[in-house]
């Protein structure tokens, strides 16, 4: 075999194996973008249900909802170039939701026990409040039962003993 | 009045008082029920924040604004996403019992509080519109395509700044003189029992008279 032939079927050789080595980048750069856009979701679901239980502890989670729009808009837009085919910026957009995201989850679980805290609080004075109330509505009401009837008897009274003396 | 009425009165009067003094305790023990109705809304604004000029003759180059607004009244904050689509009449027919089998070229995702309302800006164009085959060669004349029988295609769609590939054809709509498409948007909720979006049955959408270039 001549030195042409061996430079011929070399190339022909590294001609086939090229594509092999792009379309693995290729899959892998998929493959990544479509792991980080997974990750991003579910950390974001995740995060809303951690807020969502603060939100219903009675927390105040406007400044979370912010933090979460602002994950869920890098993640719409991670979508949107994975669906275009572009797997870096995918990639780019999913992390950056993530990091975004990321502590949000933690605040929330801060922001549900400081509620929850202010709640029991709020529960126990709300009890205690209520019974003092009813009881002292109840003493009060006795209290002046007791002194409107010893007054109206006394006037009843008066009234016919003056009646009385008056016919005698 | 005699004593024992007056006594009655006492006791209602009491019994009155008690009772506002025991509401912050009965408000926490008695589940006070809430009848409202759970409901999202989606609509659509038109480029000054009101609800006309909507776009509704295009042509190949020129970008169109309008609004797409969420309303929450659910009893909590809810996670929302927005489907983009574009198609033809057959193929987008504004049903809010179903999701249109499309695939979406944009979305939006919004966490919007209850009780409360979003707004997204769309900025939205389309390129390369052009009438398929508008000459015919009979006994080698040719001669150009009537406009009822012309088909006109659309081959890319922008939204935000961001270009999407469609293939979108329509045929010309008589009875309205157009060709007519359709750029839709649907309402999908997360529901966190699935962990995963529900089409929240909820369409919006403008209908467009498309003109080539």
């Amino acid at each position: 075999m001549g030195a042409y032939s061996k430079l011929f079927v070399l190339s022909a050789l590294l001609l086939l194996l090229l594509p092999v080595p792009i379309l693995l980048v290729n899959a892998s750069g998929e493959d990544v973008a479509s792991l980080a856009l997974t990750e991003a979701e579910e950390t974001l679901a995740s995060t809303h249900e951690a807020v969502l239980e603060a939100e219903q502890a009675g927390a105040n989670v406007s400044g979370l909802l912010d933090k979460l729009n602002l994950g869920a808009e890098y993640l719409a837009e991670a979508y949107v170039w994975y669906r275009l085919g572009v797997s870096e910026n995918a990639s780019r957009f999913a992390g950056l939701c993530y990091e975004v995201v990321g502590g949000v989850s933690s605040e929330a679980v801060e922001l549900r026990d400081e509620a929850k805290r202010l709640g029991d609080a709020d529960f126990v004075v709300n009890m205690i409040g209520s019974v003092v109330g009813v009881i002292v509505v109840l003493v009060f009401c006795s209290v002046a039962w007791l002194v409107f009837r010893r007054r109206y008897r006394r006037r009843v009274l008066g009234l016919r003993s003056e009646v009385v003396s008056g016919e005698s | 009045m005699n004593l024992d009425e007056y006594r009655t009165l006492f006791l209602v009067v009491t019994l009155g008082l008690a009772l506002v003094a025991a509401y912050p305790a009965l408000a926490i023990v008695v589940p006070f029920t809430d009848d409202s109705e759970e409901f999202s809304e989606v609509w659509l604004l038109g480029p000054g924040h009101t609800a006309e000029d909507y776009p509704v003759n295009v042509s190949d180059g020129e970008m169109h604004n309008i609004f797409v607004c969420l309303g929450n009244h659910m009893g909590s904050s809810e996670y929302y996403m927005v489907y983009v689509k574009f198609g033809n009449i057959t193929q987008l027919f504004l049903d809010s019992s179903k999701p249109s089998s499309l695939p979406p070229l944009y979305e939006f995702r919004v966490f919007v509080a209850d009780e409360a309302f979003s707004e997204s800006p769309v900025t939205f164009g389309f390129q390369n519109v052009y009438i398929e085959d508008n000459v015919l060669i009979v006994d080698n004349v040719t001669m150009n395509v009537p406009i009822e029988d012309a088909v006109l295609s659309v081959d890319d769609v922008i939204i935000n700044g961001m270009v999407f590939p469609v293939d979108a054809s329509t045929s010309w709509d008589s009875k309205k003189s157009g060709f007519y498409f359709r750029l839709s948007f649907e309402l999908w909720r997360y529901d966190t029992m699935l962990k995963s979006f529900r089409f929240h049955d909820r369409v919006v959408g403008l209908q467009l008279n498309m003109t080539g270039s």
